[in-house]
């Protein structure tokens, strides 16, 4: 059984981001490039499965941006994955959502899988939208913000989050799971797994052999600015319960709140 | 892009006011497209909810009520809507910026092979190219972004960016016929609910949000709740209160959690790490209520009260209610 986690490297939440002027890319040198800490718990789903399913069960990473950054990648590989293979070509550079989920769709028939993990979302670009456009590319089941996963004589169950509640969905593998953060908190590499990492293989991949050297982003940014400043705020002590609250509930009226 | 095309969230008939909003943006864009509106609505429940949407400006309003659309995990909505965008032609495509919007306009653009923008607030038509605009990298930059060219755009619009505004002349209504040869995987054994009709966090218009400073689960019902009860509004949570088991992680506001922009945001013991603030920076109004006046909160807020939480919340609950009646 072959699981494919994908992960993206992203710049350090902490870090000052900023649009590029020029390229109208997020610029992303000298920021911390860091795991997007939404791959971390596909990761982390990815290795219970492997745990409890036992026996030929592999974890591959597949990412995809600069070479130069997939050294981050060691990190993961600590975890517990065992190779990654990393999908990296100028031509790839500025792929927005639909570009990305055809480019990593072309890695994945490349490399092969039997389950694909994916995060809900990634920090930077933030649309959410690489799941489920990667399922219908790769015309698999695509079972999205799974909060648990189970595998059983190759079928996929999972408990599905809804804003209620959440359902309960079976398919056939092949198949792709995004999972959400109840799948469990991410482990910390052990030094053994931090020593093992540094000779697992980390494989390039380009465009062409992934058979998507011809794509082209479908939407163009235009313009970006900075949001309208929030005016300083105003600060209330509320040496009891009723100032406070008589506070809040005038500030709420002026607004037209309440 | 000449059309535009809505698709209805709701649960057996019942939706929310988003719904409403995107039904009035889309007559909007379509005017200034100089094309049509049309709304798909799916499943258990969706011809009545076609007779609702009739008192909004929509030109047709195309519904399928198939058992397999709420026995199947989203693909057979995903043919349905692509039966109506190939027949309506040229389209940009509205689905609210839920979880549900999200899984829908993820594959309906790899589908239509159309380039999608998410948790959008505004849309320019430049030169008959439409544009959406929408706020990137946690609330810090306001981006737009147009589609390339292209038969099909897809935006999942954010809830309370709109207005929704009843009038015209009354949507046909159309049955879509069942796309043919089609089989279906995700099975969808069991619903089960863990909350009884909550107002969805992304979509609710006030949130009342607690932290590590509320010290339990107790206080988010006993507290929160009542006053996000009172303004209409929903119960979130930091990570610190999510990762300490108080709530379900669903309720997790920030970074690995929800994004919300609600109209009026109250923040009642938290510290607002980065973390939570990228989850809810572009909310309209952002009031504090917290221990710590130095807090990181303060730098992002409206109103900061500092004092106990404990005494002011039941307050203002009061004197919210009381204002109502």
């Amino acid at each position: 059984m072959k699981i494919v986690v994908t992960v993206k490297l992203v710049p350090d939440l902490n870090a000052s981001k900023s649009i590029d002027p020029a390229t109208k890319r997020l610029v992303r040198a000298g920021a911390e490039t860091v795991l997007n800490p939404y791959d971390e718990y596909a990761l982390e789903a990815a290795l219970q499965l492997k745990e409890r399913l036992g026996g030929e069960t592999s974890v591959t990473l597949l990412s995809m941006g600069p070479q130069a950054t997939q050294e981050t990648l060691r990190k993961a590989l600590a975890m517990g994955a065992d190779d990654a293979v990393v999908l990296s070509d100028d031509v790839l550079a500025g792929s927005d959502v639909a570009m990305t989920a055809a480019a990593l769709a072309g890695a994945l028939k490349n490399i092969g899988f039997d389950l694909v993990v994916c995060g809900g979302l990634a920090d930077d670009g933030s649309t959410g939208g690489v799941p489920g456009a990667l399922a219908e590319h790769l015309g698999v089941p695509g079972l999205t913000n799974a909060r648990h996963v189970e595998i059983d004589d190759a079928v996929v169950k999972v408990q599905r989050e809804t804003d209620s509640g959440y359902q309960v969905v079976t398919c056939p593998l092949p198949a792709l799971v995004s999972v959400t953060m109840a799948v469990g908190e991410p482990r910390y590499a052990s030094l053994k797994g931090i020593m093992g990492a540094k000779k697992k293989t980390i494989a390039p991949l380009c465009a062409s052999d992934a058979g998507v050297g011809g794509l082209a982003p479908k939407t163009e940014l235009l313009r970006f600015a900075a949001p309208p400043a929030r005016t300083k705020a105003r600060v209330v002590e509320a040496p009891d319960g009723a100032t406070g609250a008589r506070a809040i509930f005038e500030f709420l009226r002026e607004r037209k709140l309440v | 892009m000449q059309h535009v095309v809505e698709v209805v969230e709701h649960r057996k008939g019942q939706t929310r006011k988003v719904t409403f909003e995107l039904a009035t943006q889309a007559r909007d864009l379509a005017d200034r497209l100089g094309g049509t509106a049309h709304a798909v609505v799916l499943g258990s429940g969706a011809a009545e909810l076609a007779e609702q949407l009739k008192a909004y400006p929509l030109d047709a309003v195309h519904v399928a009520e198939d058992p397999d659309v709420d026995a199947y995990l989203i693909d057979p909505t995903i043919d349905y809507v692509e039966a109506v965008a190939r027949a309506v032609g040229s389209a940009v495509i509205l689905v609210p910026n839920t979880m549900y919007g999200r899984d829908v306009a993820s594959r309906i653009a790899a589908r239509l092979g159309a380039g999608m923008v998410a948790d959008v607030t505004g849309f320019e038509v430049e030169g008959g190219r439409v544009a959406c605009v929408a706020p990137k990298l946690g609330g810090a930059t306001i981006t737009a972004c147009a589609f390339r060219d292209g038969e099909y755009g897809v935006a999942t619009v954010r809830p309370n960016a709109f207005a929704a505004q009843s009038g015209g002349a009354g949507a046909r209504v159309d049955a879509i016929e069942k796309p043919p040869g089609r089989r279906y995987a995700m099975r969808i054994e069991s619903e089960v609910e863990e909350a009884s009709d909550e107002l969805g966090l992304e979509e609710a218009p006030v949130v009342v949000s607690g932290g590590r400073g509320l010290g339990g689960a107790d206080p988010f019902r006993t507290l929160l709740k009542p006053l996000a009860d009172a303004l209409g509004g929903a119960v979130g949570a930091s990570r610190a209160a999510a990762d300490a088991g108080w709530v379900p992680y669903s309720l997790q506001i920030g970074q690995t959690g929800k994004t919300v922009s609600p109209k009026l945001y109250i923040a009642v013991g938290i510290s607002g790490a980065i973390q939570h603030k990228v989850g809810m920076r572009s909310s309209g109004t952002i009031v504090a209520v917290n221990k710590d006046g130095a807090a990181p909160i303060a730098e992002f807020s409206d109103l900061v009260v500092v004092g106990d939480a404990f005494a002011i919340i039941p307050e203002l609950t009061k004197l919210v209610e009381a204002a109502k009646a």
